[in-house]
């Protein structure tokens, strides 16, 4: 009963400068528009232990800054999460993140405040949101005690609701990606996705403005819309 | 913006971009710093990425992945009028920032298309702190030009590494100061002392007179007799101090004298051993200056069939360079095949004369000679092969080759731009002695020419399909009806005429009376230049033979995805040269010396002529090599290439290499108003 114990065990408490800068971090004023050209998007990608939800632990963010509709390659983030014990061996080689890389990786509180500091307060987007969004909010919870509430993108539906004939056929990260050229230099590693994620975002824009879309919330429309039919069918 | 550890994106940037010139030649750091500064920006296709009317180009772009096409016409750049396309890897628009001004053609995305772009101040930044950088955006075609040449090196030299490249200077050749004696000096002592030498050769010398007055003391110290400015050639001068007297002026060579001469002027001549060398020495010297070139020797060798040339600077003797010193790791040697080819005696000798020649052009590829010199190589020796066929022949007939002709070749050969797969162009002009014919001399002559067409086929020259061969009535002609012909062309100028004048206005000289040749020359430069009207003509035709870029991929390639490198790749260069020429009154058919001799007539600035010279000697490399690999393959040669058989970097070279044959072209249409 050992996930039991862990549990009920105390939360250990930050430090006053953890504390100061996550404060900071509360503090920073929300971007005033959300121009797709002329705004700062984020797109993440996570690796974990594995694909369960409510147990496995996050290993490591990669993160792209897409900046007036373009990457800077320099504004780009990439941490890995320190943990008590290395993932299983299967899991290890889908990342590549080895055991030692694992066990000698940043603490957690200090890679969970650098990517929030990363982020600003600006909108994230992802492939399969629920999944990044998720090991990252539990993240969060567990070490810096918050309930992180963001504004997301996913693209999983987004693309679809852009390109229904596609939809079909499409459904994988790496299915848009082939349709649009974009290569990987480094498929599961987190930065290296969330970088071809970020170009897939960048076609995005394109249609989006093409379609006269102009807003990130014009987006978030297509992504609901899409849901719904994706529910309904 | 901190200096921050390079993170696996900007790696895997720093791993992509290094796959590509110039940022494989760059330093880390100077790549790091412009990683860092990259974005990354997506082109749907179709997008315009630049355009005239964007003003000053803001930005430098390097393709991540995708294509990119330039379209000169603006109004009618829908139509597919691409003149470049540039795909992963290469860089635009270099030309426009560096002038700090705005692109001249549209840049299309021809496919979805990811481009890194830096800003134009950082690129301004790079180019001045990263050499390789600037090198390549002011020199770009130059500098690609280099690499390649050094890749082809790498790949056909696995084991010549210590051989010495045939463009080394002679300076940096020469390996022991030359043995000299004077002209009085008697032939035994000569004897004794080569042999005690074990040298093969004696230069025999006079004293040059002492200048007459020393000239101030240069600051550094040279030691004396040196020849002036020797520290300059780059050489170390390690162990090779010279003979000559210190005090004099040095020594002059006069004749020299050779183990071979041994046998034939004193042995068997029974020569009295206390006569003066002077008596038994040959006068007649080749000397090159210390600057020439290794290659240069050995052409003197070949042609002459010399083994040692002398090295002066002025008069002054500073070395001597022996056919050993040349070849001694070559398996096949120049020298060799031209004394196999001068003392064949019969075709069967020939024919493996001929296939040294080929096996030759190998070796050199091997040591990296330039197409340039790899041809005037294969020129020289097929010239040396031709003129003994002829010899032969003439000895073999009957008296028909008494009267005066000249043996023209035409064509390729005719330019000096054979390869390895050439097949023959020929032609006969004679004179016509008092009391006989044209016809009779022809019928003689047609004859011989029959057998000598027949044995450069057995040689490996094939007959010409379109039998432009001196064989053919048409085509052996005296002076007089030469120049009817020639005249009948220039005054018709039609498509026919055009194309007779292409192959038949590079004729030069190969055996016989070359007068008549340079007779013929002299009135052909006059006739055509004072006939604008064919000029005209010849460029408009030439204009017709587009180079082959840019509507799929990145080639318009032919049957089996192929490009043809002679029709495409070269002719337009070639037709060229010749107009630019024969416009400017000269008579060379070398298109290498017809471009730069006629481009300060023409006021064209230096660098594009070298531009344009490069360009069409690369595309001669690319035949060259291509020949050779189906050669040692076994396959019939040709000049049809599939442009993704090469490597990337041949591959942008050949584009490049096709957009200046484009630019020469544009010149031609601008100064015909075509």
């Amino acid at each position: 009963m050992s996930w039991l114990s862990h549990l009920f065990r105390p939360k250990p408490a930050l430090n006053s400068e953890e504390l100061a800068r996550l404060e900071a971090w509360r503090h920073l004023a929300h971007p005033a528009g959300s121009g797709l050209a002329s705004s700062r998007f984020v797109v993440v990608d996570v690796e974990t232990t594995g694909l369960n939800l409510a147990r496995d632990r996050l290993i490591a963010i990669g993160a792209v800054a897409v900046n007036r509709g373009r990457i800077d390659l320099a504004d780009s983030f990439e941490i890995i999460l320190q943990q008590s014990a290395a993932s299983g061996k299967d899991n290890i080689l889908i990342h590549g993140i080895g055991g030692t890389a694992q066990t000698e990786g940043v603490p957690p509180v200090e890679s969970l405040l650098r990517f929030l500091e990363f982020v600003g307060k600006d909108p994230l987007v992802a492939f399969h949101v629920t999944f990044d969004e998720t090991m990252i909010k539990r993240a969060l919870k567990q070490f810096l005690h918050f309930d992180f509430k963001h504004p997301w993108l996913d693209l999983a539906y987004v693309m679809p609701g852009f390109l229904p004939e596609l939809a079909n056929r499409h459904r994988a990260l790496d299915d848009w990606t082939g349709h649009f050229h974009i290569r990987n230099y480094a498929r599961h590693s987190a930065l290296a996705d969330a970088l071809s994620t970020a170009q897939l975002f960048l076609a995005a824009t394109q249609i989006a403005r093409q379609k006269n879309i102009g807003h990130f919330k014009g987006l978030q429309d297509v992504e609901k819309a899409q849901r719904w039919i994706s529910w309904a069918s | 913006m901190k200096p921050t550890q390079p993170n696996s994106l900007l790696l895997a940037t720093l791993d992509h971009l290094r796959r590509f010139a110039p940022f494989d030649r760059m330093e880390r750091e100077h790549l790091a710093w412009m990683a860092q500064r990259l974005s990354l920006a997506y082109y749907a296709k179709g997008e315009v990425i630049l355009s005239p009317e964007m003003g000053v180009v803001s930005r430098f772009f390097v393709i991540k992945q995708g294509v990119v096409q330039g379209e000169q016409n603006v109004a009618r750049a829908a139509d597919a009028d691409a003149w470049l396309e540039l795909a992963e890897g290469e860089c635009f628009p270099l030309g426009a920032l560096l002038a700090n001004r705005g692109v001249s053609s549209v840049y299309r995305a021809k496919r979805d298309t990811f481009c890194y772009e830096l800003a134009a101040g950082d690129f301004h930044e790079l180019a001045r702190v990263s050499p390789p950088f600037q090198d390549f955006c002011t020199r770009r075609i130059a500098s690609l030009l280099e690499q390649s040449k050094q890749v082809i090196q790498a790949q056909y030299s696995q084991s010549s590494s210590e051989q010495q490249s045939l463009s080394s200077p002679l300076s940096a050749i020469i390996r022991r100061e030359p043995v000299t004696c004077a002209p009085d000096t008697p032939v035994r002592q000569v004897l004794e002392t080569m042999h005690a030498l074990g040298i093969g050769s004696m230069v025999v010398v006079e004293e040059l007179p002492s200048p007459p007055a020393p000239p101030p003391a240069p600051a550094r110290s040279v030691p004396a007799g040196f020849p002036p400015l020797r520290g300059d050639h780059g050489e170390t001068g390690e162990g090779r101090t010279n003979s000559l007297s210190p005090l004099g002026g040095g020594v002059t060579p006069v004749g020299i004298f050779t183990l071979h001469d041994v046998l034939n002027r004193v042995a068997l001549a029974g020569l009295d051993l206390d006569r003066p060398i002077s008596s038994v020495m040959s006068q007649s010297l080749t000397t090159l200056p210390p600057q020439a070139f290794a290659y240069e020797a050995a052409l003197e060798m070949a042609k002459h069939g010399f083994r040692h040339v002398l090295v002066t600077e002025g008069e002054r003797l500073v070395g001597i360079i022996s056919e050993k010193d040349l070849f001694t790791l070559q398996r096949v040697g120049l020298r060799q095949i031209s004394a196999a080819i001068r003392n064949a005696a019969d075709l069967d000798a020939l024919k493996h004369a001929a296939r040294d020649i080929r096996q030759l052009a190998h070796n050199m590829m091997a040591q990296g000679v330039a197409a340039e010199q790899l041809t005037q190589f294969i020129s020289t020796l097929n010239d040396l092969l031709t003129a003994r066929i002829i010899e032969l022949a003439c000895a073999a007939s009957e008296g028909q080759c008494r009267v005066g002709f000249c043996w023209i070749a035409l064509g390729s050969e005719g330019r000096f731009e054979q390869t390895l797969n050439t097949d023959q162009d020929n032609g006969i002009i004679f004179e016509v002695p008092a009391g006989m014919t044209a016809d009779a001399v022809r019928a003689d002559l047609l004859a011989v020419a029959k057998r000598i067409n027949a044995a450069l086929d057995a040689c490996g020259f094939p007959l010409c399909k379109g039998d432009v061969m001196a064989s053919n009535p048409q085509w052996c002609l005296s002076l007089e009806e030469w120049k009817e012909t020639f005249s009948d062309w220039i005054d018709q100028g039609d498509p026919e005429a055009l194309l007779q004048a292409s192959i038949f206005f590079d004729f030069r000289a190969l055996y016989g009376k070359a007068m008549l040749a340079e007779s013929l020359h002299a009135w052909l430069g006059q006739r055509a230049a004072a006939n604008p009207r064919f000029l005209h003509q010849m460029a408009a035709n030439a204009l017709r033979n587009r180079p082959p870029l840019g509507l799929v991929r990145d080639f318009v390639t032919g049957d089996g995805h192929t490009l043809d490198l002679k029709l495409n790749g070269i002719t337009p260069f070639v037709d060229a040269a010749r107009i630019l020429s024969l416009a400017a009154g000269f008579g060379h058919t070398h298109s290498v010396q017809r471009l730069r001799l006629a481009a300060p007539r023409l006021n064209i600035p230096k660098a594009e002529v070298e531009g344009w010279i490069e360009a069409f000697l690369f595309i001669q490399l690319l035949r060259l090599r291509h020949q050779h690999d189906e050669c040692l393959e076994n396959r019939e040669m040709d000049n049809r290439i599939d442009p993704d058989s090469l490597n990337d970097l041949d591959r942008r070279i050949l584009k490049e290499a096709f957009r200046q044959a484009r630019k020469l072209q544009a010149r031609l249409a601008l100064d015909y108003q075509l």
